[in-house]
């Protein structure tokens, strides 16, 4: 049954994408509907296993490694599959209003929405260093595809560059796998963890690898494609391009340094990649507080928060792994909240200038309200998920007498209080001065609902955080705590 | 060692053509020589597989796509004909230097470091005989490492998705150069077409125990589908029918469901039941890629019978 | 193989020169074309640092590479469309980053 629940989290969104494109009109939503629908059953039942075995592994094809290749579900890869399914299907229904599958442009959105979910899911789960590369092309083509479903010209330059970095990213990550191969004679990251010896070559494939995947993690300084993409990409697509997409190469880069590398004690390279995370953290938020749209400000937020994941390489330690994935988690629900709040107030005020959305709150107290909630979760105020992740990671840092990474923490919640407020200070100033609002329609009120619902989700995190953390500390690679 | 050097050089100053410096048109033709040159490179270092890929998909399918995106962009006046003047950079040319160090080093360093052991290769050795095929590099990518395979089907329909939806439109306007109008060329179509297709079907069969396969076979029906578009024998056409479209998702599709059939019957996930399923997923994905290819060349949803 | 080192110096030089090119040239055609001769230098390096086994190449090695072959002409292929398509729409194919964040 753990082959079938697994195969069902990869291959049902394919089929389903495939069946979008040959069925006729209204049989589209019933694909779209299929492909997305029994993800969370499968993965609540495999959380379920998971819990019981520790860990899943499958070898597809029934060849083990090395000749094969091996699926493998942790408690981290199973977080970060709960928050695709779950982006998947809400934003999804965001996206429903917007891109209906029987018109046009829904029938370009669907199949690549449906292959997007279905290849970050089989990112996750893969174990082998060159189908992760395989993988991540599929994220980045069906990820750009979905940028420029509208055909805007600022969406369609930023794709372009997107596009070209994202190439070259993935051309340094299949450099390093081919060094990592040529030493070890495997491409299994675990088998490959054994062999691969902390010497000139296994350190470069390590550098390579990683430079490649901070491009597409749009880490500081690596991160001048992300805000006009994010910033300019339909709303939904947004929502998961900062919730989702970037992780994704995040993730594989905590895979490389903590369960490739995780015994080479390479303090210098984990000290470089935390100070790359505070510059993100400060940068970001920086940029953020001097923009002029809102998706831009989000957009930058999404570079500003990005950083936190690179704090557990010098945090380094079990709390500070479950305070980061918590994060990761609880960020991916409130940026996704954010981004289609964003979006209904750009689709139906036909701007999203900070200066022509003078009450705003007046015209659409709903999304005002969601982007409020959505920044507490962003700011780490209690109760939410970002609280939880914060508070964590100032413990360890505390715990550690890390004062640089405590200075950091602190500096970048205080510039993301600064940048959200001075949004919310726009939307609800008067005298009013954002447009009349056109009559609304039960799309709009869905879109305005389910951008809602993703912000109480993130506020929700804050309260049943333990076995979340449970489940995480079930996946830590390198021992007890620091 | 003669012949090394050779194609060695002759590839870094082919990339130096068509990188540096000439018009941009001059450099697509020296882009397209490389890999030319490239291909002889993979047969002399010994893979017949990647020599054929590489002339069929990387020199010549990647080529063509190049070629008319340049006819394309000059017709639309978009571009000025002439390479606007490169950005002059020192940082850019340390980077370069570094990089190209880099890649020296740690090349060298690897191949000092060979022990001609690679495991998994050697564990590829000895389990392929139970598989009934004779070429490895068919068992690698339909039976022992298919997952890739699929996702890399999958990658060339999201692909294809991506750049309909990149191009926006139902209907098909992007340009075509006029067809040439000469009477050779039917003949020349009328012999070529059916002989290619013979070779494609062919390089499928032989692929299981020779060099060849779907993807080289997938080139070549593309190729032919490339001459037929320029001939003005097929043209672009303002819709995709149901044939298109199950055309483009059918390599997909067969592998998904053989691979979740065995899954049904008790057997791991895609797991290959036998040589069979190899034609079988490999047709399918020659159909799938080839008819791909030739849509993205044609810039349209749709194929129909001639050019009007 | 009789001399893997000459196949890792050419990598080498093709690896330094399609990236001097990718960021000097202003053309999206030849960023492209850069890019694939980028990507043909990791293709060498990825089949001769596998090395011989039982006297020939690695097939293991060989078959990525034919994947990432397949992957290379369908990104490059999803990249022309775009850049076409933003020369039918913009006019120019310019990526200047003042038209797009509002600034």
């Amino acid at each position: 049954m753990v082959a079938e629940a697994l195969a069902c989290l990869v291959l049902v969104p394919v089929v389903a994408a495939c069946l979008a494109l040959v069925l006729p009109g209204r049989w589209r939503w019933l694909a779209v509907a299929a492909g997305l629908l029994p993800l969370p059953l499968a993965m609540a039942w495999l959380t379920g296993e998971l819990g019981r075995e520790g860990l899943i592994t499958v070898a597809v094809a029934g060849f083990e490694a090395p000749l094969g290749i091996v699926w493998r579900l942790d408690g981290l890869s199973a977080v970060l599959v709960w928050l695709n399914i779950i982006i998947a299907l809400l934003v999804g229904l965001h996206a429903a209003a917007h891109y209906p599958a029987d018109k046009l442009n829904g029938f370009r959105f669907w199949p690549l929405w449906l292959l997007l979910s279905g290849a970050m899911n089989a990112l996750l789960l893969s174990a082998d260093l060159f189908n992760l590369f395989v993988t991540l092309e599929l994220v980045t083509l069906a990820a750009i595809g979905l940028l420029v479903v509208d055909r805007k010209p600022q969406a369609m330059r930023a794709a372009v560059r997107y596009l070209l970095l994202a190439l070259l990213g993935s051309l340094f990550y299949l450099l390093g796998v081919a060094l990592v191969y040529g030493q070890t004679g495997t491409l299994d990251l675990y088998q490959a963890a054994g062999v691969l010896q902390p010497d000139l070559l296994g350190h470069t494939a390590l550098v390579l690898m990683t430079v490649g995947l901070l491009v597409k993690a749009a880490i500081f300084p690596l991160h001048g494609w992300l805000p006009a993409a994010h910033g300019n990409a339909p709303g939904p697509v947004s929502a998961v391009l900062s919730a989702m997409v970037v992780k994704v190469a995040v993730y594989l880069v905590w895979r490389l340094w903590l369960w490739l590398a995780g015994d080479w004690a390479i303090p210098a390279g984990l000290t470089m990649l935390g100070l790359l995370g505070a510059l993100a953290i400060v940068y970001g938020s920086l940029q953020a507080l001097v923009q002029q749209r809102v998706k831009m400000i989000v957009a930058y937020s999404t570079v500003a928060q990005l950083g936190y994941l690179m704090l557990l390489f010098p945090l380094l330690g079990l709390v500070a792994f479950q305070a980061t994935s918590y994060h990761l988690l609880s960020h991916g629900l409130a940026k996704a909240a954010m981004f289609l709040a964003a979006a209904n107030l750009l689709t139906r005020l036909g701007t999203d200038q900070l200066g022509d959305l003078r009450g705003a709150d007046r015209r659409m107290p709903l999304d005002v309200f969601t982007l409020a909630l959505a920044g507490v979760s962003i700011l780490g105020l209690p109760p939410s998920g970002g609280f939880i992740a914060k508070w964590l990671m100032l413990q360890t840092a505390l715990a550690q007498g890390g004062w640089l990474w405590v200075g950091v923490i602190l500096v970048g919640g205080l510039l993301a209080a600064a940048y959200l407020f001075r949004v919310l200070a726009v939307l609800c100033a008067r005298p009013v001065a954002c447009p009349e609002l056109p009559v609304s329609g039960k799309a709009d009120q869905l879109t305005s609902l389910v951008a809602l619902g993703l912000a109480l989700a993130a506020l929700a995190a804050g309260f049943v955080p333990a076995p979340v953390l449970k489940l995480l500390a079930t996946a830590w690679p390198l021992g007890g705590a620091p | 060692m003669v012949i090394d050097v050779f194609l060695a050089l002759g590839l870094v100053v082919l990339a130096w053509q068509a990188l540096i410096g000439g018009s941009l048109f001059r450099g697509i033709v020296m882009f397209i020589v490389f890999g030319m040159v490239l291909t002889l490179a993979w047969a002399w270092l010994g893979s017949p597989d990647l020599a054929m890929a590489e002339a069929a998909i990387g020199a010549g399918v990647t080529g063509a796509l190049i070629m008319i995106a340049y006819w394309r962009l000059r017709r639309i006046n978009a571009v000025e004909p002439r390479d606007p003047s490169p950005a002059r950079s020192r940082l850019a040319l340390v980077i370069a230097v570094l990089a190209t160090g880099l890649v020296g080093a740690i090349g060298l360093a690897a191949v000092s470091a060979l022990t001609g052991d690679a495991t998994a290769a050697r564990v590829m050795n000895e389990t392929l005989p139970d598989t009934g095929l004779g070429n490895p590099i068919t068992g690698v990518l339909i039976v022992f490492r298919n997952l890739d395979t699929l996702l890399e089907v999958a990658v060339v329909l999201a692909a294809y998705i991506a750049a309909r939806a990149a191009l926006g439109r139902e209907s098909a306007d992007l340009p075509l150069p006029p067809a040439p109008d000469t009477p050779l060329l039917t003949p020349l179509v009328v012999t070529l077409a059916p002989l290619t297709m013979v070779v494609a079907i062919y390089l499928l069969k032989a692929g299981s125990q020779y060099p060849g396969g779907a993807f080289q076979a997938s080139a070549l029906l593309a190729a032919l589908g490339v001459l037929l578009v320029l001939t003005g024998r097929v043209g672009p056409a303002a819709a995709a029918n149901w044939l298109t479209r199950a055309g483009l998702v059918i390599g997909t599709l067969v592998f998904c469901l053989v691979g979740l059939g065995m899954l049904v019957i008790g057997a791991p996930l895609l797991a290959i039941p036998g040589i069979w399923a190899v034609y079988l997923i490999e047709a399918a994905m020659m159909i799938s890629i080839g008819l791909t290819l030739v849509l993205l060349f044609a810039g349209a949803p749709g194929l129909s019978g001639k050019r009007s | 193989m009789n001399h893997p080192e000459i196949w890792m110096l050419a990598a080498a030089g093709l690896f330094g020169l399609g990236l001097y090119s990718l960021i000097i040239a202003r053309h999206l055609l030849r960023q492209l074309i850069a890019i694939k001769i980028m990507g043909s230098a990791v293709f060498l390096v990825l089949v001769v640092t596998a090395g011989l086994v039982d006297g020939s190449l690695d097939g293991i090695a060989q078959a990525l590479v034919l994947t990432g072959i397949v992957i290379a002409v369908a990104a490059i292929a999803f990249a022309l469309a775009l850049v076409v398509s933003l020369a039918e729409t913009t006019g120019s194919i310019s990526l200047n980053p003042d038209d797009d964040d509002g600034r």
